[in-house]
């Protein structure tokens, strides 16, 4: 069995609703569609109150490179054009719609499929970009850019991640289960833009062997390579994912394309899939709805900008003993401040927790176990790291491969002195690009 | 034998201290750089606090710039214009008057006027919360209330009270040191007058949310800004901002702010209810 | 919708169990076995050694918590662990004043006053073990016979080794030392009572094999090549492993988290270069036994190896590619 070869841990897995068929979500009453679905720039509002949207229209123009188009997820009224919290943990610009409960399709999308072999591909990515596919892995790169990379580099391996390491998380595991056909579709359009040359793979984790047998069944006789991946955290993140499979190593400052590897998510092939041939743009996702503290699991299908508060009412509520919301996975997720807060195209979980950890100064000196260096899937040194943060040396924490970590949490998990060290490496990347700002403004 | 270990002893050690006294007199000699005198006397001057407040790393970097390039619009912000006669007498030069500024908190966000979000648990550090999220108050631009500027602070001038930033301006240089340090820029430098009027609000949200969020925002109402005799006040990006050069601190605005608690504060009344309370 | 009060804190939302208690007590688990079988084979004195220097232990570190104005750490295991060592290390018959200036010398000095848990270069119940070893030599190194009715005392094995040479060893037994049947301090006794807590330890994943093989393993070689070369004059490799603290010293003292090398490198050079002085001081020393001094020299090294990794990450962060 393929894993990469540095560091890693072993979290509970909690895969609650892994046998949990995904549920539509009926139509909330009101949607919030942020501006800010993907990593870059936020997309530019093209809609103003009052105005009547069918599901599908383009409501945000992507603004700049690194940016993704938006549309409305269902036919509505808009609302309003505000500020609102948004998952990641601020606020942006989000266009409120009243629905009308028609769910109407705008004219020209959700069309009846149709070969996509026979398109050009420069149909194909242009069908890829108007959709305002982005990574629904969790980072929400721009698919359309990712899959343009520069001229000079070539991609000779092409990997789709269905790992979905994170404990609680089954949304990639369900989707490859209930749409194997699509996904390896979506994988051979992604394929067919690199003129065949590159090899295709599929990673998945040993802990979800059926979802390895469907896609073994999908993809037979279509040259792609169905990898088994040993259960270990965090065997879905790219940079790992790349060397589980390749053994190749992704060292600090390069991109995947650097040593000819793309990596894409096994929900972002589907979406490319029903993009290029139904010309149906990103309206929706699986989401894990998941936790201890909700009171049905579920693996829902909920358009982009249903509300958690919907969302959790759906799921039978949660209990009082609930003190964190989360999206995303307990590993890289992020605590929310409000419900209020709407599904975006990386959600690919909500989590409703007891953290019995919350005290407020849980954090005690460093023991020197050495756990958080074992753990360091980027071989690095969390604890020096963390030191030369709290005492502001940003510098010194550079030196030592700060860029480097990737922010998966390991070593605050493995860390019996309770230190928040992921914290505070993010803390001395913020407080560096801060200083960066300053000097170039 | 006793004598004989002493003897020998004192005579290595000797030898070896002479020797190296003579090296360090001839390297001493060999590489010595010449100082101007006046360094000294400037540095002497000079408070000694390598606060930054000039755009020199330090003091001494000052006083050598000060004493080469004899430019009398190099200011200390920290010594204020005493210090600046000091130094113009040394010199025999006409020093610049310096302004002297002062730290003033654009948020009146304590925990009975802001109304809190969600309660953050971690690092204690303005910039590890905004890491987390928009902060643990509704309104995503006031201040945090973690004193991640208080360790800038040379001066011992900040302290956090009831959630927020609160300044000691008979302690505050007004060096500026503490500005960068705030994730969400409630901090500014104020002219020091002995009566000023501005908008303590940071909010760039439109007023309903402002209002939503705090009893002190200012929510862009622009009373003030038509009441205002001398034409000081303009709305910027949903707040409100005094120009502090016209203002006379007549106090119109105050009287019709609608706010619960007022945006507009009148600096020297604050500071003496604050010391009251 | 919100009556919930929700808390925001920062990725990851789960962690794992470990906590300093629970490596410090599993610790002190671990040692049980030894602590026990040592009590029935010394009787009473043995018990007051133990309890005296974990209660003074304790004590000192509440005291110099509150003199250091720190939240409290008298409980968070490291004390107990400190005093449990520094017990399985001195003579049974140990005046019982001694065993508490070995405990302030171990939390006070060599603890607190180098910053506390984390930060003390040194292993605290080793630099008590042999501060009291140099003050006291005779108290040290008078070791009551196992199971004796009248506290008799005796030389210890390697003692005996030392002083009168090999041929003084002849009615020595193999199966004695492994149960502990022969001179020495509180822990050094039994080797499989020891290896049990040892093998405790390993399940739970709070100390690697690197270091205790490597050090049991250079040791065991270099006084091998002695005794091949001349078996008249040396020991044999068994004899030094069962006798002495070796065993004790090896898993329990050099696999201290907060003063050995972080790395698997650093680790085998650790492990390697205090297995060869215990050899080196037991075969040519003036000291019988020579595994404390091994493993404080060795932590004086432990800032030295771990730089080198630190310097490798430096140097592969300035060789790599610089893409925009």
């Amino acid at each position: 069995m393929k894993t990469f070869t540095v560091g890693g841990i072993h979290p509970p897995e909690y895969k609650l609703t892994a046998s949990k068929a995904i549920e539509t979500m009926p139509l909330p009453a009101e949607v919030a569609i942020s501006m800010s679905q993907h990593l870059g720039k936020p997309a530019k509002p093209l809609v103003k109150v009052g105005d009547e949207v069918k599901k599908g229209q383009l409501i945000g123009q992507a603004d700049g490179f690194i940016s993704a188009n938006v549309h409305a997820s269902t036919s509505g009224k808009v609302k309003a054009v505000k500020n609102a919290p948004h998952p990641g943990g601020n606020y942006s610009m989000t266009v409120v719609i009243t629905t009308d409960g028609r769910d109407e399709w705008i004219e020209g999308c959700n069309t009846p499929a149709e070969d996509w072999k026979a398109l050009s591909k420069e149909e194909i990515l242009r069908r890829i970009k108007e959709a305002g596919i982005v990574g629904m892995g969790g980072a929400g790169f721009p698919t359309s850019v990712k899959l343009s990379p520069p001229k000079d580099k070539t991609i000779d391996t092409i990997i789709l991640n269905g790992a979905e390491c994170e404990p609680f998380l089954t949304a990639d595991h369900r989707l490859m289960l209930e749409s194997a056909g699509g996904i390896v579709e979506g994988l051979a359009i992604i394929a067919s833009l690199f003129e065949g040359k590159a090899k295709s793979y599929i990673g998945i984790e040993s802990n979800k062997p059926d979802a390895v047998s469907a896609l073994e069944a999908a993809s037979k006789g279509r040259g792609i390579e169905i990898v088994t991946l040993e259960t270990k955290y965090p065997q879905g993140a790219e940079k790992q994912l790349i060397n589980a499979i390749t053994g190749r190593t992704i060292e600090e400052g390069q991109l995947p394309f650097d040593k000819g590897c793309l990596v894409q998510n096994v929900g972002t092939a589907l979406a490319v899939y029903e993009a290029v041939t139904m010309q149906k743009p990103l309206v929706d996702r699986i989401v894990t709805v998941s936790g201890m503290e909700v009171k049905t699991a579920k693996n829902i299908r909920a358009i982009i900008g249903t509300r958690f508060s919907d969302i959790a009412l759906f799921a039978g509520s949660m209990t009082e003993k609930t003190n964190q919301v989360i999206t995303g996975g307990p590993m890289m997720g992020r605590s929310q401040f409000t419900l209020e807060v709407p599904v975006t195209k990386t959600t690919s979980g909500i989590l409703f927790i007891n953290n019995t950890l919350l005290a407020s100064s849980r954090e005690r000196t460093c023991i020197r176990c050495g756990k958080c260096i074992s753990g360091c899937p980027q071989g690095l040194e969390p604890w020096l790291l963390a030191t030369e943060a709290e005492f502001r040396r940003l510098e010194d924490a550079e030196t030592y491969g700060l860029a480097n970590c990737t922010e998966c949490g390991s070593c605050s998990y493995q860390c019996p002195s309770g230190r928040e060290l992921v914290h505070w490496i993010k803390y001395a990347k913020a407080l560096l690009n801060n200083r960066r700002q300053r000097k170039t403004a | 034998m006793l004598n004989e270990s002493f003897i020998a002893a004192v005579t290595s050690l000797g030898t070896l201290a002479l020797l190296l006294g003579v090296i360090i007199y001839f390297v001493s000699k060999k590489f010595y750089v010449a100082e101007d005198p006046m360094v000294s006397i400037i540095n002497g001057i000079l408070p000694g606090v390598n606060c930054g407040a000039c755009a020199y790393p330090s003091c001494n970097q000052f006083a050598e710039e000060l004493v080469r390039t004899k430019d009398t619009s190099m200011t200390c912000p920290v010594g204020g214009s005493e210090l600046a006669a000091k130094l113009g007498d040394a010199l025999g030069i006409e020093m610049a008057e310096p302004k002297p500024v002062v730290c003033a908190v654009l948020c009146q966000g304590t925990h009975d006027i802001a109304r809190p979000s969600a309660e953050y648990v971690g690092i204690q550090d303005c910039w590890a919360a905004t890491q987390a999220y928009a902060g643990p108050k509704q309104c995503r631009h006031s201040c945090i209330g973690l004193g991640s500027c208080i360790a800038w602070c040379d001066f011992n001038a900040m302290r956090i009270e009831d959630g927020l930033i609160v300044i000691d301006e008979e302690l505050c240089t007004g060096c500026a040191a503490c500005i960068p340090a705030c994730p969400t820029g409630v901090l500014v430098m104020q002219e020091k007058k002995a009566e000023r009027i501005f908008v303590a609000c940071n909010s760039h949200d439109r007023g309903a949310d402002t209002k939503r969020a705090c009893d002190a925002g200012c929510i862009a109402c622009q009373k003030c800004v038509k009441v205002c005799p001398e034409n000081a006040i303009v709305i910027e990006n949903f707040v409100a901002k005094i120009d502090q050069e016209k203002c006379t601190s007549c106090g119109k605005c105050i009287e019709v702010c609608p706010t619960k608690v007022n945006c507009i504060v009148r600096h020297n009344d604050t500071l003496k209810t604050k010391q009251a309370s | 919708m919100e009556p919930l009060k929700l808390k925001v804190s920062y990725a990851p939302f789960v962690r794992s169990k470990d906590s300093i208690e629970s490596v410090m007590y599993n610790v002190a688990l671990a040692l049980l076995p030894a602590t026990v079988l040592s009590v029935y084979y010394f009787g009473i004195p043995a018990l007051l050694v133990t309890l005296t220097a974990i209660a003074s232990s304790i004590a000192f570190e509440w005291m110099t918590d509150r003199i250091r104005k720190k939240p409290d750490s008298c409980f968070d295991g490291s004390a107990v662990v400190t005093g449990l060592l520094l017990a399985l290390n001195v003579p049974s018959g140990l005046p019982l004043w001694m065993v508490v200036i070995g405990s302030f010398v171990a939390i006070v000095v060599t603890k607190h006053l180098f910053g506390g848990l984390g930060f003390n270069i040194f292993n605290p119940a080793l630099v008590a073990r042999v501060f009291l070893l140099i003050s006291f030599p005779v108290a040290m190194t008078s070791w009551p016979v196992p199971l004796s009715v009248d506290m008799q005392t005796a030389a210890s094995p390697l003692g005996i080794l030392k002083t009168d040479g090999i041929a003084a060893l002849q009615g020595f037994s193999y199966m004695d030392a492994l149960l502990g049947r022969t001179g020495g301090s509180l822990g050094e006794t039994s080797a499989a009572a020891l290896l049990l807590g040892a093998a405790w330890l390993f399940y739970k994943r709070y100390i690697t094999l690197t270091i205790p093989l490597t050090f049991i393993g250079s040791t065991l070689a270099l006084v091998g090549i002695a005794w091949a070369i001349d078996p008249a004059n040396y020991a044999d490799p068994i004899f030094h492993l069962l006798t002495g603290g070796l065993i004790l010293g090896a898993f329990f003292m050099a696999t201290d988290m907060v003063t050995s090398p972080l790395s698997l490198r650093g680790q085998i050079l650790f492990g390697v270069g205090g297995g060869l002085l215990t050899a080196v001081i037991r075969l040519w020393g003036g000291y019988p036994e020579g595994v404390s001094f091994a493993i404080l020299i060795m932590n004086s090294l432990v800032p030295l190896l771990d730089s080198w990794d630190l310097n490798d990450i430096k140097a592969k962060k300035q060789q790599s590619p610089k893409t925009a």
